[in-house]
């Protein structure tokens, strides 16, 4: 075994022993913690660059153990992985900083750091697993330390919304379970390969095969918050701004989305996805989520809610993209995977800004909210200007990266789709952010506080911009080496011609 | 890299980044006298270098390419020399309430009107584009009226609309041309099987920012109601950048298009000539100068049907209506900005000033030996029937003639309008400075401004032929005994 075979388990464990640590801590250590918590993103970022860099000179990364016959425990970093990887490296880094400030002088920190990290672990192996059986076993591991997250306030409305979303993660993750044995049963254990196993397939299997998809899409769906598997989501957004942050950005839609793609690209094969037909129906269904999202975002009079319904119809995009048997739409729905987490988090970053420093919840409450807090006020509106998909951000890179590959197979409907979209996206972002810069503010805020210099604490007020510049940066900076365009046309390289 | 590339960039980050001043509270106070210089670039990179040079940046969106040619000269010249003006006559103009806002959004919409006139790539364009079309938003609604938050929702409604449809007119144009650069283009839309889609795309999306007739009608709204010399750069320069994207995207010089030829010239005639029915009943100066607006941009949509039919005659009348776009810009702007005016009160120093006002505007209707009376015989030949391949061509002088009624029509019911508004009184120093230098530059500056008209205008002609005399003036006397039948007919109702 050499090191290259461990790095994926150094990166696992990072967060893992973090998490370890932090449980052991006492609730009073707060320095400490923030040391432990800090320094573990950190180094865990490290590690991602150094995989980043050895994917991309083509370093294999992995080791396998097989526990049972026939049933493997295996971690491997491709293309993909590092993607996903690099994802909540980048965001873990800034969403710890931004909690700590978030929940500054609150109780049971401790307890939510400690999951905290945990959840991030479980997004580690989600993000390196090297067939469907460990995607699994981290996939339910994160169900599982995130609703210690959604419930963390303890209140009726909390507890109400983390049980309706265990209900949907579990009962997804069954249906998951379900087609993953299946399949098992029918092919055995296969490990996640770019262009897939199903390009010969049997036909005798083939009915097995579908059915087996149906399941497999299904149960990812659910995280993914495809139409009608989202009803969790929107209820969701009662958990702390980190969580929500990390619930929409990072984690949980994430990892059903990457799921998807991983069925999709490194199980099936793109090829043989489309000959079974199955693209097609899905393409459709992402289609009908993204405008259903931003139709129900319209009437949100809540910021997080209206936030929320964006997120069912954002992450929709990444699967619209690579069911469309393109490469260049592939990388479309890919680079989304990266976009869409950035300006997503900034969006939910300066919601927990708004809502911790001038108490304001409701999309009413934030005339004239711009010149109070510029700063945050700048990043919610390029992040919103980013989801409109006004060029030159990072928006922009994925609508006109789609729409080219859409063309290039002939999905005219598709450009009509992201018009669509855009169009939504602009009636209910436009008028936010005409609230914050353009109207009187009231006589006082819904529940002030002070933080001196800054117009909020520093622990909040940097990370939102930091994700903002970041959402210029992708767009603006596309054409560069290591951009997440060059490396969703990297992963597609790799999967159109394994 | 060479000091004219630094040029360049300078040109389009010192907007870029000026909004950044704005981060220093105690800065707000110099932003305002920033103002002036942040076209200062551009306008030295217009005056300075010839065209012909380029600047790659290949680490841009999708590879970035930027350049200037003929073309692309005389828009940022006028764009430059416009906000430059528009920025003195800002210094005297604003106050204190929103100061700072207004200077962030001024710089924003500045370098995307610079931005997009240098593109050559489509990602820097429509991301140029983008910005100004979205920064402008900021000018339209910044005094915060009911009027203004009405006329900017019917902006902004209008602006969405207009950028999807570029976006996927682009889109379409990009994919049949796999490539990303402008100029690859008109020959990819020449022949693709989606042709008409794209050129309707493209003619609707930018044809919101020109003016289009039945897209127009955000533009009367928003134009009056912003600070006045946001109206001017509004009306003088960005409703020229709808025009530029038409001239670099479309398949002018490739094929003969004359279904969307004969479309275009029927809306330059409904716009030339229809504009000025409502707008000789506004009640506000800055109204009726938007009517105007409309109305010449229509008879540069003359130009551009004409230019879409008759492949051959395209590279001409491109110069045409970039010489007609400097004129109309620098005189429009000015007349936008003598709405601000208070006039003195000595007898003849106010009759100095009316006539100052009233020039830029005569121009407009061509009076002889102004840069209008150039730009309008230039018009002329260009469109000369005998030398054009359209069905419409022969009504091609008739509707000139028709326009150049309107438009002294509408310029006298502006006059008419300002004299009942104008206060007595003085203006502040930088406020005259400004509306001074847009009256010189637009009568004076223009005759050494670098601008030329292959085939038609060989550098400045200061006297016109005397038959060409006679065609400026009779359409003039027409609209002059118009306004004095109306007049008469006025003072008979009164009578009564």
């Amino acid at each position: 075994m050499t090191l290259n075979a461990w790095m994926p388990v150094f990166a696992l464990m990072t967060s893992l022993i973090a998490a370890v640590v932090i449980f052991a801590l006492p609730e009073k250590g707060y320095r400490l913690r923030t040391t432990v918590n800090l320094g573990a993103a950190l180094l865990k970022l490290g590690l991602v660059a150094v995989m980043v860099w050895g994917v991309f000179r083509g370093v294999d990364y992995g080791l396998s153990y097989t526990m049972l016959p026939g049933v493997t425990f295996m971690l491997k970093a491709d293309a993909l992985s590092m993607m996903f990887a690099g994802l909540s490296a980048v965001l873990w880094l800034l969403t710890t900083i931004y909690a700590v400030g978030y929940l500054e002088n609150s109780p049971n920190r401790a307890r939510f750091f400690g999951f905290f990290s945990l959840c991030v672990a479980s997004t580690m192996g989600v993000a390196l697993a090297g067939n469907l059986f460990t995607f699994f076993l981290f996939y339910e591991m994160l169900t599982l330390s995130t609703y210690p997250l959604v419930v963390h306030r303890g209140t009726e409305k909390a507890l109400q919304a983390g049980r309706t979303y265990i209900i949907y993660t579990l009962t997804g993750g069954a249906v998951l379970l379900l087609g993953i044995a299946w399949l098992h049963g029918v092919v055995g254990d296969l490990p996640f390969r770019p262009g897939g196993h199903f390009g010969d397939a049997d036909p005798d299997i083939q009915q097995s095969l579908i059915l087996i998809f149906i399941l497999l899409v299904a149960g990812l769906g659910v995280k993914a918050a495809l139409f009608p598997l989202h009803g969790w989501l929107p209820q969701a957004m009662v958990a702390p701004a980190p969580v929500s942050a990390l619930l929409h950005a990072v984690a949980v839609v994430k990892a059903g989305a990457f799921g998807i793609v991983r069925v999709v690209h490194d199980i099936y094969g793109v090829e043989a996805s489309s000959a079974l037909g199955l693209l097609e129906p899905l393409a459709w269904l992402a289609a009908f989520t993204i405008l259903y999202g931003s139709v129900r975002a319209l009437s949100q009079g809540d910021l997080k809610r209206r936030l929320a319904f964006s997120t069912i119809s954002q992450v929709s995009y990444i699967i619209l993209g690579i069911s469309l048997f393109g490469p260049v739409a592939a990388a479309g729905g890919l680079v989304h995977l990266l976009h869409q987490g950035i300006m997503k988090i900034t969006l939910f970053f300066c919601a927990g800004n708004y809502a911790e420093t001038l108490g304001i919840h409701r999309i009413e409450e934030l005339d004239g909210a711009g010149p109070r807090m510029p700063g945050t006020s700048v990043a919610f509106t390029i992040g919103a200007f980013g989801m409109i998909g006004v060029p030159p951000l990072a928006g922009f890179i994925t609508k006109w990266t789609m729409g080219s590959g859409a063309l290039a197979v002939d999905m005219g409907w598709v450009i009509a789709v992201l018009v669509a979209s855009s169009l939504l996206n602009a009636a209910y972002f436009l008028p936010v952010v005409h609230r914050l810069w353009f109207r009187e503010p009231a006589d006082r805020w819904p529940r002030e506080c002070r933080w001196g210099k800054l117009e909020t604490s520093a622990w909040l007020f940097w990370p939102p911009l930091l994700t903002a510049v970041m959402t210029v940066m992708v767009g603006v900076l596309a054409a560069l080496t290591f951009s997440p365009l060059f490396w969703a046309e990297l992963i597609v390289l790799r999967e159109y011609s394994p | 890299m060479a000091p004219q590339m630094v040029l360049v960039l300078l040109a389009v980050c010192v907007p870029l980044v000026y909004p950044a001043m704005a981060l220093r509270p105690g800065w707000s106070r110099a932003m305002r006298y920033v103002l002036p210089v942040l076209p200062l670039p551009a306008l030295v990179l217009a005056l300075a270098t010839g065209p012909g040079w380029q600047l790659e940046l290949p680490w841009l969106l999708n590879g970035g390419l930027w350049a200037m040619d003929e073309l692309r000269r005389l828009f940022l010249l006028l764009t430059a020399v416009l906000w430059m003006v528009a920025g003195i006559y800002a210094v005297g103009y604003l106050g204190a309430r929103n100061l700072r806002r207004f200077c962030v959004f001024w710089g924003l919409t500045l370098a995307g009107n610079l931005g997009l006139t240098l593109a050559v790539d489509i990602g820097s364009f429509y991301s140029f584009f983008a910005l100004m079309t979205f920064a402008a938003y900021g000018l339209v609604v910044h005094e915060g009226t009911a009027e203004a938050t009405f006329a900017g929702r019917v902006y902004l409604v209008m602006a969405v609309l207009g950028e999807m449809a570029i976006l996927v007119g682009l889109l379409l144009a990009a994919a049949a041309a796999d490539s990303q650069i402008l100029t690859d283009l008109p020959e990819a839309i020449a022949g693709s099987p989606r042709q008409d889609l794209i050129i309707a795309l493209l003619l609707g999306g930018f044809g919101v920012k020109a003016g289009l007739p039945l897209l127009h009608f955000w533009l009367p709204l928003a134009h009056p109601v912003a600070p006045t010399p946001a109206s001017a750069v509004l009306s003088g320069a960005m409703i020229k950048a709808g025009l530029l994207g038409w001239l670099v995207t479309l398949p002018f010089a490739e094929i003969a298009m004359p279904g969307w030829g004969t479309l275009m010239i029927l809306a330059g005639a409904v716009g030339s000539i229809g504009a000025a029915i409502p707008g000789v009943v506004q009640q506000k100066p800055k109204a009726v100068l938007a009517y105007s607006s409309i109305s010449q941009m229509g008879l540069m949509l003359l130009m551009v049907g004409a230019a879409l039919a008759d492949p051959e005659r395209a590279p001409v009348l491109f110069s045409v209506i970039a010489l007609y776009a400097l004129h109309h810009g620098l005189a429009k702007g000015s007349l936008f900005l003598s709405t601000g005016l208070s006039v003195p009160a000595g007898r003849l120093r106010r009759a100095g000033i009316w006539l100052l006002i009233a020039l830029p505007g005569f121009s407009l209707a061509g009076l002889p030996f102004t840069s209008g009376a150039l730009a309008k015989l230039a018009m002329k030949d260009g469109l000369a029937a005998n030398n054009l391949d359209s069905a419409l061509a022969g009504y091609l002088a008739p509707l000139m003639t028709a326009g150049a009624v309107a438009t002294l029509l509408l310029v006298l019911r502006y006059l008419w309008t300002l004299r009942s508004k104008v206060e007595t009184g003085h203006n502040p120093p930088l406020l005259a400075a400004g509306w001074l230098a847009s009256v010189g530059v637009s009568l004076v500056a223009f005759w050494w401004l670098p601008w030329q008209v292959e085939g038609l205008v060989r550098g400045p002609v200061w006297l016109p032929q005397p038959y060409q005399l006679w065609a400026l003036v009779w359409p003039m006397l027409i609209a002059v005994a118009l306004a004095a039948v109306t007049l008469l007919a006025k003072w008979l109702v009164k009578q009564r």
